[in-house]
């Protein structure tokens, strides 16, 4: 072994992992951390998706129905950040932990205990989180975005929020830094970073944007913590503060937080288009310098979340280009995707749907963006359902498609199955169908005027909002059959070592299902050199 | 590479990375310092 996790991983060398419980628990085996973060992420989708059937179920038809107001509002703001930081971000950790190092032929993360920690931290986090549902004046119920002085009036929960988002800031920034500090100094010999997969590229990226983001929002909330209960005023006007200047702070790092949930996405996909279209990736480096000027890009363009707030005619013409000067690197990769399918031998296996899915959903979200973007327009849209439209594009036909994609693109490595595809593709067409079915309608509800975050509406937005839940239900039930193609790659064919016939790349050279240990010495230089080709 | 000369790059990586986050951890709570 020659690298630097040898001292954690000291005498493993000839037996596979721990038994029982311990083995999850004190786990420094990248794979296992890797699978941890994925079944985490995946017990938060359902939670958040629970959420979610609630807020849909409420606005099923006007009128209030089943829930409060103030509880309506608490599934709103616990659905987001269960999702945003329980749900996705989690799980593209987890596909980093599992194939990063198989990737650049690194015996493991380079930091394995710190690994550990980082995943543990995130259980304790939402504990803490979801326990302020049974607490007095119930969960957070200020949206996500936690603004001051609304967020200063959550009862008992307030300061567990502050401290589960401490947590959860905490657990990613050391899952960025072990990123990062692996990807740099443990590739193999020949990996040179232009030869990195496009996975482990925008991963790079992504977990530089972790690393200063995070401190942000974790700065953000530490000060709320200190006007709520050491006495300062940082966001307080009665005490000279400025509470405009949270929402500052806040889209300082919660647009930056946008890229970090897609360009891993973007990676994923670049991975499986190729694999299916049997061709090479067209544009690798622009690829490459695409997402890097989408991640530039990311820090300069916050304000285009607070036209309504109030700005200088400049900086709202700075923010409003700035914004749309990313659809051209956005757009570069997307040209790249459709130019590498383009006259490839492509075939449709449910990872390829997935991906083709996201090219054209992710598209649709980004174009809505675009239409967000226009400052004078973006007056009339704020705070509609046209932003939840368009967010949801984003998120869900993207990210969650694209981790979808990924999962099912690597299963197979994991397990050394294959999953039942017939499944497969019947998951991918009900959750493309419904998908559309419940957020497209809410493009017109938004243009319509109908506000978000509401348990209740006038009678004109009926229709859209009845087709919206009817599809929110439909996707909701549509990803237990994820769950039975989970279970059916225990049961399946044996896959091969390669599993797909146009892969390419170091991890589908190691065994199916990949061992306990792989790269204990790093890849030949010439089989790695084939392999990055 | 050699063992002793990677665990110093990953531990100064680390560092540097580490010193970044903390920068800007403080730095915008400096920032509110200074605003309110």
């Amino acid at each position: 072994m020659t690298t630097a996790v040898a001292d954690a991983h000291d005498s493993h060398d000839e037996h596979g992992p721990a038994k029982g419980i311990g083995r999850w628990l004190f786990s420094t085996n990248h794979k296992d951390i890797g699978t941890m973060y994925l079944v985490f992420s995946l017990t938060m989708f359902f939670i958040g998706g629970a959420m979610a059937m609630v807020i849909r179920s409420e606005l099923a038809i006007p009128g209030l129905q089943f829930v409060h107001p103030e509880f309506f509002n608490s599934m709103t703001t616990m659905h987001a950040l269960i999702m945003v930081f329980g749900a996705v971000m989690p799980a593209f950790v987890g596909l980093a932990n599992w194939m990063i190092p198989l990737m650049i032929g690194a015996p493991d993360m380079a930091l394995p205990r710190m690994n550990n920690w980082s995943f543990w931290i995130l259980p304790v986090a939402f504990g803490i989180l979801l326990s302020t549902l049974f607490m007095p004046g119930g969960a957070p119920a200020s949206g996500w975005t936690m603004y001051p002085p609304l967020v200063l009036q959550t009862g008992d929960a307030f300061p567990f929020l502050i401290f589960s988002v401490h947590l959860m800031g905490i657990s990613s920034i050391m899952g960025a830094i072990n990123v990062i500090v692996t990807i740099i100094n443990m590739r193999a010999p020949e990996m040179t970073l232009l030869r990195m997969p496009m996975f482990v590229w925008t991963w790079l990226i992504t977990a530089y944007l972790l690393i200063a983001v995070m401190p942000v929002l974790a700065g953000a909330v530490t000060m709320l913590l200190t006007d709520q209960f050491f006495g300062t005023s940082f966001f307080l006007a009665a005490g000279g503060g400025d509470p405009v200047m949270f929402q500052h702070i806040f889209w300082f790092f919660g647009h930056p937080e946008v890229y970090i949930m897609i360009l891993p996405a973007f990676g994923v996909v670049s991975e499986i288009i190729p694999t299916f279209a049997r061709k090479k990736l067209f544009g690798h480096d622009s690829m490459v310098y695409a997402a890097a000027s989408i991640a530039f890009l990311s820090f300069i363009v916050w304000a285009h979340h607070m036209f309504t707030v109030g700005m200088p005619l400049t900086g709202q013409m700075f923010f409003m280009f700035a914004t749309m000067l990313i659809a051209v690197p956005t757009g570069v990769k997307v040209f790249n995707w459709v130019a590498t399918m383009w006259r490839g031998s492509m075939t449709f296996e449910t990872p390829m749907l997935f991906s083709l899915a996201f090219v054209f959903l992710f598209t649709i979200g980004g174009f809505s963006g675009l239409m967000l973007a226009i400052a004078p327009a973006d007056i009339q849209y704020h705070d509609t359902y046209f932003v939840v439209a368009h967010f949801h594009y984003v998120l869900v036909p993207g990210s969650v498609f694209a981790i979808m994609a990924g999962a099912y693109y690597w299963l197979p490595k994991w397990t050394g199955h294959m999953y039942n595809e017939k499944l497969g593709k019947l998951h991918f067409w009900t959750s493309t169908i419904f998908v559309n079915l419940t957020f497209f309608p809410m493009h017109f509800l938004g243009l319509a005027g109908m506000p978000r975050r509401i348990p209740d509406y006038s009678t004109q937005f009926t229709d859209f909002n009845t087709i919206a839940s009817i599809g929110a239900i439909g996707f909701g039930l549509s990803q237990l059959l994820f769950v039975g193609v989970i279970l059916s790659a225990w049961k399946g064919s044996k896959a091969t070592d390669r599993v797909w016939e146009g892969s390419h790349g170091l991890e589908w050279t190691v065994p199916s299902p990949a061992p306990y240990h792989t790269w204990e010495t790093p890849p030949k230089a010439r089989v790695a050199g084939e392999a990055f080709d | 590479m050699a063992d002793a000369e990677q665990k110093k790059n990953i531990r100064r990586t680390t560092m540097i990375v580490v010193a970044i986050a903390v920068a800007f951890y403080l730095g915008f709570i400096m920032l509110g310092v200074l605003r309110s």
